[in-house]
């Protein structure tokens, strides 16, 4: 559908249900309530409006994070009254809503702005369900690097190390001069995020996949080495009571120059800026050992969900400006993060959204971008298995080491007794 | 009861309860209702089919190590909230009961923490709990017991007893208030001549005082039991019921199973068992001491 | 009085405790105070002071409270009356009712205070958007009188209990009929119960964030707590204008308490039995 006739269609609808002249308004939701994920949400939907005539577009905050967007979908999808759009998570999360009948596909919109194009290779594999595209991504934050406070490292005139013996010697050069070497967060995403690292570095690209796809088991020889990498290099690192801060509380550590490295997804850079420590002259960043030439990636997607015809025109129309490199622009800059767009000028960014794209683009010549394996893998082993990883990590014992593997193993059976793995 | 009401009075109680029957029909039995119809199911919540699975949905949790750490929590979460905010908060009024000067004061300082939203209260015990420069850790190092300053949220053998700090903190007020206003419900005369006959404050108060308290006491005490069954808002909004499950009640494992996993079917016999429970632990204690007001009125 | 050393000691005894306790209860909320007061690159550092008082959080919090303050307000208020009238309705007729069937009533009417509230959501949605009444402020009210039925019942069925049964049977004697009794003489008569009650709803209606989410989705009905919980997101949470916004939200449940709280003295003093 060409942008004219979904003007029309829109003019029409807004013709036959409102009187003359009234704008229909509709509904994106969203959980970024606060901060500069707030503010990026917020510029992405002027930016929405501005390309629209007739069309209104409201953003509504749904208060807390992708589990109560999906309860309050629930109740709406159920009752019939779902907004034009919403923020989704990629991969499995919209496979189970394709599956449910409940989502628009996007093929006309993904034409029109021509998405083959304009994002990488590894990005549309997880917004495509069986070749069919059901999401626009929007928001990209890389996931494998770690960030370290400046100072302390000139004052202990540390490089940032490359490979896991260097890894090593930092963090004992750090604890040495009482430091904590490196921040770390309680969660199910924080330490399954660092865990990532010593997994590709055992596994590899394929091995990852296979692991997403099932193939490969969490009773292997790989998954059993990787665990054993993590435990060894990373874990002995992690700074006292990690456990029992939140992200937030862990980078303040670092501003506050108790902590010298924390592995964290970029919108960290964000948050530390909001703080007045800087990019660049307060902290730098270095792709965890292992992932050097590889860009691990969590991402978000506007999603359309099955509604009235004026409302998915209008999500069209919506989505159409999203993905241009000025709507990808507007939300990634304020936000932190980076734009999925690989047209959008990397000077749009900083000193740090400009190295995270460079490195974004590297990692996508040599084919090494990876989504996050826990929207991979069906939704019920992912989180298990971000539990199971902060579990291990709080006690890399051998015997939590067999509890955590013979789980997560009995989960992948009966997922595959399901046939609920998928090949991304 | 026959159908036909035998007289004014009864006829008059029927039309009473007429309306609060009616909508407890719609917004309780009626959900409940579909709650169990929806345990048997296979359902991801956004899906037109739902599969039934008769008894599947139980099978698979009764006996699972996550289940059960989730009972016994709950289980913890009662022994504790009958105990611990009650009693601070009987203690409380007690000795506010005295006559103390600035007592409108204390008053509110104690009733404060009852009005903050639960999203607020998570927000400010993370950092009371902060293990390394949060307000607890640091005091205990002020005052030299830096060893018993632990990891407060992030140890799986110890963010319950810190949950259930912050939950003191934050439900005392309920318990004060109700015992301050029995007490002060209480006949002075009954004091006085207590007094005239010798006894200490002590004395008087388990031994008159207290038995006088009774109505409060049962609304106390079967209201504590009730949060701690239904607990959710504080431990989502601080730890989620992390790390690794340690500080999971089953109301938070239902909504991670319905939300966080697609899995209604079997959140929904989350909620059943949780049904069942409490029933099981609190109905015969709530009809205890309902019978025993009655008796205590007819004597 | 004080001349006794014995109860001197004793008094300064008590006030120490009564001290220790108050410290104990009101530091987080100190702590809440001055993060309400820092400015975000201040907040990093969880117990210094505020260099600055960094007012702005406060401007940023009414910026997104407005409405929702006063929606909270337009909910809450007849919220609390509807659930403590419909708490004594149903309590009266249970506390003297003799026999099985009021007591199967009753049991029945507090099996609900077991239910947790998020198993109920989605028929609850369909109910309300079959009623025309989602996202508005009526519609609230319902919710809330309907879900306090069960606590509200429970306590005012136990206050009447405690109120002697000889006036009831004064009234009987009289010829003054069940309806008459109750609105005349027994609601006068349990102030207290009736605001002990009403400090208890206003505050659990105040902070209600689950039904709030269920069935208001714009700012024609939704009430403070959802403009709170919105400062928490899913990776950011914004420490200065939370708890800006939560002291703010405490004022009229603190408001409700003292009010409620001076009558509800009073008519205890004035004794149940005038």
């Amino acid at each position: 559908m060409n942008r004219t006739a979904t003007l029309a269609l829109i003019a029409g609808a807004a013709f036959a249900g409102a009187p003359a002249g009234a704008q229909e308004t509709y509904e994106i939701w969203h959980y970024y309530a606060a901060g500069s994920e707030l503010a990026g949400m917020n510029a992405m939907i002027e930016n929405g409006n501005a390309a629209s005539d007739d069309a209104v577009f409201e953003g509504v905050i749904i208060p807390g994070n992708v589990v109560e967007l999906r309860r309050q979908l629930q109740s709406a999808m159920l009752g019939g009254q779902p907004p034009a759009a919403y923020q989704s998570s990629m991969a499995f999360e919209l496979r189970t809503f394709v599956d449910s009948g409940q989502l628009h596909p996007l093929t006309d919109v993904w034409n029109t702005v021509n998405g083959d194009e304009i994002f990488p290779e590894g990005v549309q594999r997880v917004v495509k369900i069986d070749g069919v595209p059901y999401g626009v991504p929007y928001d990209l934050s890389l996931i494998n690097n770690i960030f370290y406070n400046k100072e302390i490292f000139e004052e202990l005139e540390l490089d940032a190390p490359t490979d896991w013996d260097e890894f090593d010697a930092t963090c004992a050069a750090l604890s040495e001069a009482g430091y904590e070497p490196l921040g770390n967060a309680g969660g199910p995403f924080w330490s399954l995020y660092n865990f990532y690292a010593p997994l590709v570095s055992v596994v590899g690209v394929d091995g990852y996949y296979d692991l997403a796809s099932g193939e490969l088991g969490f009773d292997s020889e790989e998954f059993s080495t990787a665990l054993d990498l993590y435990a060894e290099h990373m874990v002995p690192c992690y700074a006292d009571n990690w456990s029992g801060k939140t992200w937030t509380q862990t980078a303040d550590d670092v501003v506050n120059g108790d902590t010298g490295m924390f592995m964290m997804g970029i919108w960290v850079a964000a948050y530390f800026e909001q703080a007045g420590f800087m990019a660049g002259e307060d902290f730098d960043m270095f792709p965890a050992p292992g992932t050097a030439d590889a860009a691990i990636f969590q991402m978000d997607v506007l999603a359309v969900p099955n509604g009235p015809d004026d409302a998915i025109a209008a999500a069209e129309v919506f989505i159409e400006a999203a993905a241009s490199t000025e709507g990808q622009a507007a939300f990634a800059v304020p936000k932190g993060s980076l734009a999925p767009n690989v047209n959008v000028d990397p000077s749009v960014y900083g000193y740090a959204g400009a190295s995270f794209s460079e490195q974004f683009s590297a990692a996508s010549e040599a084919g090494k971008v990876l989504p996050n394996l826990f929207f991979l893998l069906p939704t019920d082993v992912g989180t298990e298995l971000g539990v199971q990883i902060e579990r291990f990590a709080i006690d890399p014992s051998d015997e939590t080491k067999e509890e955590v593997i013979s789980t997560l193993e009995a989960m992948r059976q009966s997922a595959l007794e399901e046939d609920a793995f998928l090949n991304w | 009861m026959s159908l036909i009401p035998r007289s004014r009075t009864a006829r008059a109680h029927i039309l009473f309860l007429a309306v609060p029957i009616l909508l407890f029909g719609a917004f309780y039995i009626y959900p409940i209702a579909a709650s169990v119809r929806l345990s048997l199911h296979d359902w991801n919540g956004f899906s037109p089919d739902q599969r039934f699975v008769g008894l599947r949905n139980y099978a698979a949790l009764w006996g699972q190590p996550r289940f059960i750490n989730a009972v016994l929590n709950n289980l913890a979460w009662v022994a504790f909230m009958l105990t611990v905010p009650t009693g601070i908060g009987l203690a409380l009024a007690a000795i506010l009961d005295r006559g103390i000067r600035g007592e409108t004061m204390f008053r509110i300082i104690f009733f404060l923490p009852f009005t903050i939203p639960a999203v607020s209260v998570g927000a400010i015990w993370r950092w009371m709990y902060e293990p390394s420069n949060g307000l607890l850790t640091t005091t205990l190092e002020l005052v030299g017991l830096g060893g018993l300053a632990q990891n407060w949220l992030g140890d799986p053998d110890i963010v319950t007893f810190a949950l259930m700090g912050a939950v003191a903190w934050w439900t005392t007020g309920f318990a004060f208030l109700v015992f301050f206003a029995g007490l002060r419900n209480i006949p002075e005369e009954c004091i006085e001549a207590a007094r005239i006959e010798g006894g200490s404050d002590w004395q008087i108060f388990w031994k008159v005082s207290f038995p006088l308290l009774w109505p409060s006491t049962i609304i106390v005490l079967g209201i504590s039991a009730i949060d701690a069954m239904r607990l959710f808002d504080v431990i989502w909004a601080t730890t989620k019921g992390g790390p690794a499950y340690a500080s999971e009640v089953l109301a938070v494992q239902m909504y991670d199973l319905a939300f966080g996993r697609f899995q209604m079917g079997r959140a929904s016999a989350v909620a059943v068992s949780l049904l069942v429970l409490s029933a099981v632990v609190i109905m015969p204690y709530i009809w205890y001491m309902t019978r025993r007001v009655q008796d205590a009125e007819v004597e | 009085m004080m001349a006794d050393p014995l109860k001197r000691r004793q008094t300064i005894l008590t006030r120490l405790v009564l001290v220790c306790a108050a410290i104990v209860f009101i530091a987080p909320l100190i702590v809440a105070a001055l993060t309400s007061l820092k400015s975000p690159a201040e907040i990093t550092r969880v117990l210094s002071l505020p260099t600055d008082l960094w007012w702005q959080n406060y401007a940023a919090a009414f910026d997104r409270m407005g409405r929702s303050f006063f929606n909270s307000i337009a909910i809450t208020v007849p919220a609390v009356a509807f659930s403590i009238l419909i708490g004594a309705v149903a309590g009266y007729p249970l506390a003297y009712m003799r026999g099985a069937g009021g007591k199967a009533i009753y049991f029945l009417l507090l099996t609900g205070m077991l239910v947790p509230f998020q198993i109920v959501q989605i028929p609850l949605f369909f109910m309300i958007q079959g009623l025309g009444l989602y996202d508005t402020v009526p519609g609230m009210w319902l919710v809330h009188t309907a879900y306090g039925i069960p606590f509200c019942t429970f306590f005012m069925r136990n206050f009447f209990a405690s109120v002697p049964r000889s006036m009831y049977e004064a009234a009987q004697i009289e010829g003054c009929g069940p309806a008459r009794y109750f609105w005349k003489l027994l609601l006068p008569a349990s102030t207290s119960g009736l605001s002990a009650l009403a400090i208890i709803q206003t505050r659990a209606i105040w902070n209600d964030l689950l039904f709030a989410i269920t069935i208001t989705s714009s700012d024609n009905a939704r009430p403070v707590t959802v403009s709170i919980a919105g400062y928490a997101s899913s990776l950011q949470v914004e420490y200065g204008p939370l708890m800006a916004g939560t002291l703010v939200s405490i004022l009229p449940v603190m408001a409700a308490f003292l009010l409620f709280q001076k009558a509800f003295v009073r008519g205890l003093l004035g004794g149940a039995g005038k």
